[in-house]
């Protein structure tokens, strides 16, 4: 498949093209993309860095105290968006993640309005449903527009197919995979970068005690709102990532589980940085899944350690105490800033009250 | 420079490389063009494995003969887990046929992609249900209709011998 793709004609005088040609050059020396091997690496690491976006987008909502599984429907509503924009309507793929991530955003924030003053368990069950509720709607939905090549558009249950705009626009999977990799250290360096302001701090407060937080002036219910349209956001951008990844998607993709992976690879990793839950992704696609150590029992140590976690490490391994450890590497250091604040309560699951007056 | 500036300078850097990628490329969408795929796949053996014959046609209905084909499998209902090493389909000898083996994970529902390169580049994919089987046979993996269980492939009954 890449080899092919190396051998396709590009134009030397059109610019996109030669950075193209120059990035598959380069991609394919470093990674030897033209075996199966290869190609199975780039898949994988796109997989990851898409799963990334995710586990982001719940780390985003656990930081402000709220357990969402509800993700996984943004997810798909993003896919579904940037799906229909590029396939039916022949869009850019830069314009139809934006639609995804605009639609995301906006269907997050309208669910957070009414929800947010709901307990954390409250919250929690009150997102899975929305989750399902979208899901179902999904798998109503019926869409087609007629193509030289059939109909195109979403299928109901039957899911929708075609999304071909990188093979249309002669994208090789590994200048997706440099793609996805620039959006998601773009999230990220965005992530980090806002933990060292005050927002970052208003978050956080939010997160560990929300009366508290609320005594000094924050405002609480604004502050979960916008966390919530962020997270909404980044949930969508990796589901509109993942359908021209695959270029196929259907209502199935976006069950619960999806959504309490999300949620388990932000607590496995940790709370304390934005890079706690990229954490939990390698350790559970990366290490467990792809190396195939543990053959049928991914699911069981994966479970296994989030229970323990939970238990005896409530903000998981990239907690608060441990990113202050940590404080010699500059790398962490916006983190460590971001949570110096509030390191007396860093072992607080969130939502569990501190008394820190 | 203040880290401000340069921080800006970073972040409007890496917003221009995503647009140099994202923006619209060169090739346009090519509608009516694409080749017609055929798949036909047997499960058998613990895993389980799954064998496929891939069919494939130009438009015109000659065989397309040079074509590189990857097989690939995903599962809908788990998606981005269960990550199944693609596998290079040879040709069997017969204009246009192509053979491949995918070791699965589990039985239920798989999306199965055929990823062409060569004379044309697509990707084609079907929803097949691999059933439960006895050790030693052979069951074709039929395509998955509405309500089949996406995990355990017991509701449409196996079909143990049929071979493509």
């Amino acid at each position: 498949m890449s080899t092919a793709v190396a051998d396709s004609p590009i134009p030397a005088s059109d610019a996109i093209g030669a950075v193209m040609q120059t990035i598959r050059n380069a991609l394919g020396d470093v990674l030897g993309l033209g075996d199966v091997a290869g190609a199975h690496l780039v898949g994988l690491s796109s997989d990851m860095a898409i799963m990334s976006m995710l586990a982001l987008s719940a780390y985003l909502m656990l930081l402000v105290g709220r357990v969402s599984f509800g993700q996984q429907a943004f997810f798909g509503l993003g896919a579904y968006a940037a799906g229909v924009m590029t396939a039916m309507f022949h869009a850019p793929l830069a314009v139809a993640l934006a639609v995804g991530v605009s639609l995301g955003a906006l269907c997050s924030w309208l669910l957070a309005v009414p929800t947010m003053h709901l307990s954390g368990l409250h919250y929690a069950v009150a997102t899975l449903a929305f989750g399902e509720i979208a899901r179902i709607l999904l798998g109503w939905w019926v869409w087609q527009r007629e193509t030289g090549d059939g109909p195109v558009g979403p299928a109901g249950i039957d899911g929708f197919r075609d999304i071909r705009w990188l093979l249309e626009n002669d994208v090789a999977p590994s200048e997706f995979l440099v793609l996805t990799l620039v959006l998601l250290v773009l999230v990220l360096a965005m992530l980090m970068r806002a933990e060292r302001t005050r927002l970052g701090v208003a978050l956080r407060m939010t997160g560990h005690d929300d009366v508290l937080a609320s005594s000094h002036g924050i405002p609480v219910a604004r502050i979960r709102q916008f966390a919530a349209a962020l997270a909404g956001g980044l949930a969508a951008l990796g589901g509109g990532l993942y359908a021209h990844r695959t270029t196929y998607i259907e209502p199935a993709v976006f069950d619960p589980m999806l959504g309490v992976h999300a949620v388990g690879y932000a607590l496995l990793g940790g709370l304390g940085t934005a890079l706690g839950p990229l954490l939990g992704v390698m350790f559970d696609l990366g290490l467990l899944d792809a190396s195939r150590l543990f053959p049928g029992w991914r699911m069981v140590i994966f479970g296994g350690l989030v229970a323990l976690f939970l238990r005896w490490r409530p903000r998981g391994l990239l907690d608060e105490t441990l990113v202050h450890r940590l404080n010699g590497f500059r790398f962490f250091a916006g983190s460590v800033r971001a949570a110096s604040p509030l390191s007396s309560g860093a072992s607080n699951p969130p939502g569990r009250k501190e008394i820190s007056s | 420079m203040t880290p401000n500036l340069r921080a800006t300078r970073l972040i409007l850097s890496c917003v221009c490389a995503v647009l140099t990628l994202a923006l619209p490329g060169q090739v346009a969408a090519q509608s009516g063009s694409r080749p017609k795929v055929t798949l036909q796949c047997v499960s058998f053996g613990i895993g389980p494995m799954l064998e496929c014959l891939i069919d494939l046609q130009g438009r015109d209905g000659t065989p397309l003969e040079t074509a590189q084909v990857t097989l690939g499998a995903l599962m809908p209902s788990m998606p981005m887990a269960h990550t199944i090493r693609p596998t290079r389909a040879e040709s069997t000898g017969k204009p246009g046929q192509y053979i491949g083996r995918l070791e699965l994970e589990m039985l239920g529902v798989w999306s199965v992609s055929v990823d062409i390169s060569g004379p044309v580049r697509d990707k084609w994919s079907q929803n097949l249900l691999v059933h439960d089987c006895d050790e030693k046979a052979r069951c074709a993996a039929t395509p998955a209709a509405r309500g089949d269980d996406v995990h355990m492939g017991r509701h449409r009954g196996a079909q143990p011998g049929h071979r493509p």
